[in-house]
């Protein structure tokens, strides 16, 4: 089943065309991460599909609903998608625990008890439950983003997306985080991944998709576009990276 | 979100509107049904007004004033504000009525109504005792001559600098004028006689080096062709007080040789003679200060929200409001507020409400640029995470933005919370007795503006810097949260 599709996806930010018309379809449960250079437009393209960034022309679908219709209540959508950023975003004057149980009690009228044990559940699953009551400053880089990981979970979303979730990090954290979202993963949910990892696309992508200049150049599964890679421009960057 | 958005902003605005004018404002009263007069007077006019030590008004007009309503059997309030200011107040109608020594002149009479003379002086020349240089008019070449704005006084120091080469410094209030002349930055000042002879009695180091001129008749004034039935009982009263014997009983207790003077006080003599006035008018301040604050915080939280939302039509009211509200110096504004407004909308305000509307309106101009660039300051990271959540933008904002903008924005907003404390005594030119215009005041009967101002500026000094300690320990406080 279709979880989340676009259809000649185009935004522009002022003259400058950034995505060129982009058609993607995700299958609930499938992970897809998407590569590319820097500026080829990966960011932009994710957060179109939450509607952080406004769409230029063509249609973003997630379950049956077109979040590009003006009548849309966007705010219910993406309640249903969560999404990671490569500077975390924790709030900064927000505990741990509040930080994860602020958008569920403002949003699905938990009580206060619900909200702290479905925090402390999440918290368990990202290995920070001795952090509850610590403020993000006091956070290690590889901490904030299993925080901010657990506070994208607890509106219990079936789509997640991740921007670069790693890239900020010390080689020292990637691995935890990398963890956390292979777990993830493995109990069946729903990702797009814009990374650098390469190891993580090989191991845990249903499908990469390369992206370059606002198109997707190529896609496939990750032993075949890795190992045998079709388009020129796919080939470069794979040899400057690898 | 969109209509969610503008519900929301719309409501703000109507709030503000509603925060703003409607609470404050009262209909025009009918003085028909209503016989309690607004009569104007100056503040600092010793002997005709002037506030004793115990806070009351006292002298000549007050006392004549008093005699014809109990004669005539009226009811009147007195609005005691600078001369011009009451003036203005007349012609918008914002009082019934004007008794302030003011000379009947044919300018005048075009703009007001006069009822029968009362009082006959003309204006005089002081200069330092000891000043030898000035003996006459004529050697007032090269001088400068200090004068009351919009007085008879004033009308003759421009007649003389046709003759001569004076320059001339207009002040709001005699006492002022006087100080001017012993501080030596002026070299002369022009004041009705009997004025200038109860400041020279009451201990002034002054000396007339000519006689008075020609005088001038005082009246008592009223709105043209407005409140004629309170100008005919003001000459009806006058005829009897003058026939009684009231008329001169009061005159003699001001000009007589038998009228008391004041001893000097020191400095803590001044204090503590005038302790009471003195906090009574800190305490003025203080609630301006904090209800105009208060107000402005609001309203610049809700102004600053309109610039940072993607809205294009908010970001431009938010634009606009500012760029005029800074552009307005604030003395500008509370004459418009109290003088203009009440014309253009035909509404009564007080010059305590008028100053409030003031102080709050240019206020929020300052928080709204304050609240804009915290708001701005805030990483942008953490909209986007509050929304990718699912929340709202309201929401986001106010649990998420706000209130680490809030953080950013606390020293500067305990600067403008000093600034606006500061600025209340402007509104001293609409008559509100805050505390310089209470240190005004008891110069005007003390004529010790060296002390006085010492005083003043201590007792700002002070609460300011008391507030600004409060304020850093609440700072401290919620920055140790994080
Ligand atoms: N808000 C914006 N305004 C103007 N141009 C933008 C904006 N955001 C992105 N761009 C431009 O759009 C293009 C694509 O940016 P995007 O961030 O999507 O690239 P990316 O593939 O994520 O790159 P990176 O690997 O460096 O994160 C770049 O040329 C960038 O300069
Ligand atoms: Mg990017």
């Amino acid at each position: 089943m279709t979880k989340l599709k676009t259809e000649a996806l185009r935004k522009s930010f002022g003259e400058l065309e950034v995505l060129k018309g982009l058609d993607l379809e995700v299958k609930e449960g499938e992970v897809v991460v998407i590569i590319g250079p820097s500026g080829s437009g990966k960011s932009t393209f994710l957060r179109c599909m939450n509607l952080l960034e406004e769409v230029s022309d063509g249609r973003v679908i997630v379950d049956d609903f077109d979040l590009t219709d003006p009548k849309q209540d966007i705010n219910k959508i993406r309640q249903n998608v969560g999404m990671v950023f490569q500077q975390f975003n924790l709030f900064p004057h927000l505990s741990v625990m509040d930080n994860i149980t602020m958008a569920p009690k403002q949003l699905k009228d938990l009580s206060g008890e619900d909200a702290r044990t479905l925090a402390m559940r999440l918290l368990d699953s990202v290995g920070m439950s001795d952090k509850a009551d610590a403020y993000p400053s006091s956070l290690s880089g590889g901490q904030k983003q299993r925080v901010a990981i657990a506070r994208a979970l607890a509106m219990e979303p079936d789509i997640m997306l991740f921007d670069e979730p790693t890239s900020a990090l010390d080689p020292e954290m990637v691995g935890e985080v990398l963890a956390v979202m292979k777990k993830l993963a493995e109990d069946g949910m729903t990702m797009v991944v814009v990374t650098h990892e390469m190891g993580f696309a090989r191991e845990m992508a249903d499908r990469v998709i390369f992206m370059d200049e606002g198109n997707i150049v190529e896609e496939g599964r990750p032993e075949q576009l890795f190992g045998n890679p079709q388009n020129e421009r796919t080939r470069d960057f794979l040899d400057k990276i690898l | 979100m969109n209509t969610n958005m503008k519900r929301v902003t719309v409501f703000g605005l109507l709030l503000l509107t509603a925060m703003l004018f409607t609470s404050t404002m009262s209909p025009l009263k009918g003085h028909a049904e209503e016989d309690t007069y607004l009569i104007a007077t100056d503040v600092t006019f010793a002997p005709f007004e002037f506030q004793n030590e115990d806070g009351d008004y006292v002298g000549i007009d007050i006392e004549l004033l008093a005699a014809i309503a109990e004669d005539q059997g009226f009811e009147y309030e007195l609005a005691p504000m600078n001369f011009s200011a009451g003036l203005q107040a007349l012609e918008a109608n914002q009082v019934d009525g004007m008794i302030a020594a003011m000379g009947i002149t044919p300018e005048r009479e075009e703009s007001f109504d006069f009822s029968n003379p009362y009082f006959e002086s003309g204006p005089v020349m002081a200069v330092r005792d000891d000043d030898e240089d000035i003996s006459s008019y004529e050697d007032l070449d090269g001088k400068t001559l200090a004068v009351k704005v919009g007085t008879t006084g004033a009308e003759f120091a421009a007649e003389l600098a046709e003759e001569y080469d004076i320059e001339i410094s207009q002040f709001e209030d005699s006492a002022t004028m006087y100080e001017d002349v012993l501080a030596g930055h002026s070299d002369g000042a022009i004041e009705d006689y009997p004025v200038m002879a109860y400041a020279i009695q009451q201990g002034l180091d002054l000396r007339f080096p000519e006689e008075p001129e020609l005088g001038d008749e005082y009246g008592f004034a009223v709105n043209l062709g407005q409140n004629q039935e309170l100008l005919e009982m003001f000459n009806a009263g006058l005829a009897n007080v003058l026939e009684d014997g009231t008329y001169e009983e009061i005159v003699e207790r001001y000009l007589g040789d038998s009228s008391e003077v004041a001893p000097r006080a020191g400095f803590f003599g001044l204090l503590q003679a005038n302790f009471g006035p003195l906090m009574t008018g800190l305490g003025r301040t203080l609630v301006l200060t904090l209800v105009s604050f208060a107000i402005a915080l609001v309203a610049g939280t809700v102004i600053g929200l309109f610039s940072a939302t993607p809205s294009k039509v908010l970001n431009v009211i938010a634009d606009i409001y500012v760029t005029i509200l800074r552009g307005i110096p604030l003395i500008v504004l509370a004459f418009f507020m109290y003088f203009t407004v009440p014309q253009l909308f035909g509404i009564q305000i007080t010059a305590f409400t008028a100053g409030i509307i003031t102080l709050s309106l240019n206020t929020t101009a300052y928080i709204a640029e304050q609240v804009r660039g915290g708001l701005a300051a805030v990483d942008k990271g953490q909209l986007e995470a509050a929304r990718s959540l699912g929340l709202p933008y309201g929401v986001s904002m106010q649990k998420v933005v706000l209130p680490q903008a809030v953080k950013i924005m606390i020293p500067s907003l305990i600067n403008q919370f000093v600034i606006t404390l500061k600025d209340t005594s402007i509104l001293s030119v609409i008559g509100i007795v805050e505390l310089t215009q209470t240190g005004r005041i008891i110069i005007a009967r003390s004529y010790q503006s060296g002390a006085m101002w010492i005083i003043v500026g201590l007792m700002y000094l002070v609460i300011i810097t008391l507030l600004t300690k409060l304020s850093n320990m609440i700072e401290r406080r919620l920055i140790a949260n994080d």
